[in-house]
């Protein structure tokens, strides 16, 4: 039941973010908690998807790989922006995102978007735009290291 | 000064160092595109730099779990942004660097 789920999740979320453990306060947070929780119940009648809270196990599988990832191409566009910022060749390319479960083309394109020298334009029938910085940026989004990794780790449910 | 003292200045600095950079590039490449590329250099690692150089100033308590949210949102948030910007200006009809070079070059051959 999801809604169990929930409200251990925003409990937790308060308690952390408060840190005070007195009865007044204590009950200020059950009462949002439980607005909360009302209002999610709502929504599930209009959206018909609950949602779900995955389990983080798998974004700490993944969140290490990403900052990796991040820095290297980081340090690469510091490089350009100290060096030769005009002899940058843009290019916009269409990458496909099908092989990913479509719960996770989000990710994969908030992915793109956070590692610089790439960027996602647009998002559209599991076809990603990619905007780089470089060319050989979207030669290495093709290769697919980055959508092989997200469908080892997110594709297993589906 | 121990040790994480120095961990942690060592990655404040470098922090503050890539987010100048993102400024500077933000006033040095030609176009829009390019522009949010160098952006996303201070939304992305001069922002886990400079978070976790804070997150070894604490006393590993509420704080740090307040740190850690911020980051979170952060990664969450900045990206999203960065996108809607980029498509808006798409499908706002503003051309690429390399497209719009193309264009110059047709209207010259007019």
């Amino acid at each position: 039941m999801h809604i169990v789920k929930w409200t251990v999740v925003l409990s937790i979320f308060w308690l952390l973010l408060s840190g005070y453990i007195e009865p007044l306060l204590l009950s200020f947070g059950a009462i949002s908690v439980v607005v909360v929780l009302l209002v999610l119940k709502r929504m599930d009648k209009v959206e018909n998807e609950p949602g779900h809270i995955g389990t983080s196990l798998r974004l700490i599988r993944y969140a290490p790989w990403l900052i990796g990832q991040i820095f290297s191409s980081g340090l690469h566009v510091t490089k350009l922006i100290w060096g030769s910022p005009d002899k940058v060749s843009p290019a916009l390319a269409k990458i496909s995102a099908k092989d990913i479960p479509p719960s996770s083309r989000v990710l994969y394109a908030n992915s793109i978007t956070l590692t610089p020298g790439t960027l996602s334009v647009d998002l559209e029938e599991g076809e990603v735009t990619v905007h780089a910085l470089q060319e050989s940026s979207i030669a290495e989004l093709e290769e697919g290291q980055m959508e092989k990794k997200i469908t080892a780790i997110w594709g297993e449910n589906k | 000064m121990d040790f994480l003292d120095i961990v942690s200045s060592m990655l404040l600095l470098a922090g503050v160092f890539f987010g100048f950079s993102g400024a500077v590039g933000l006033f040095r490449f030609p176009d829009f595109f390019t522009r949010v590329h160098a952006a996303s250099v201070t939304d992305s690692i001069a922002a886990i730099l400079i978070i976790g150089g804070l997150l070894l100033q604490t006393s590993f308590d509420l704080n740090t779990a307040k740190l850690v949210f911020i980051l979170l949102f952060l990664l969450v948030t900045s990206p999203t942004a960065s996108h809607a910007l980029a498509k808006s200006a798409r499908h706002g009809g503003l051309l690429t660097l390399a497209e719009s070079s193309s264009q110059d070059k047709q209207e010259s051959a007019k």
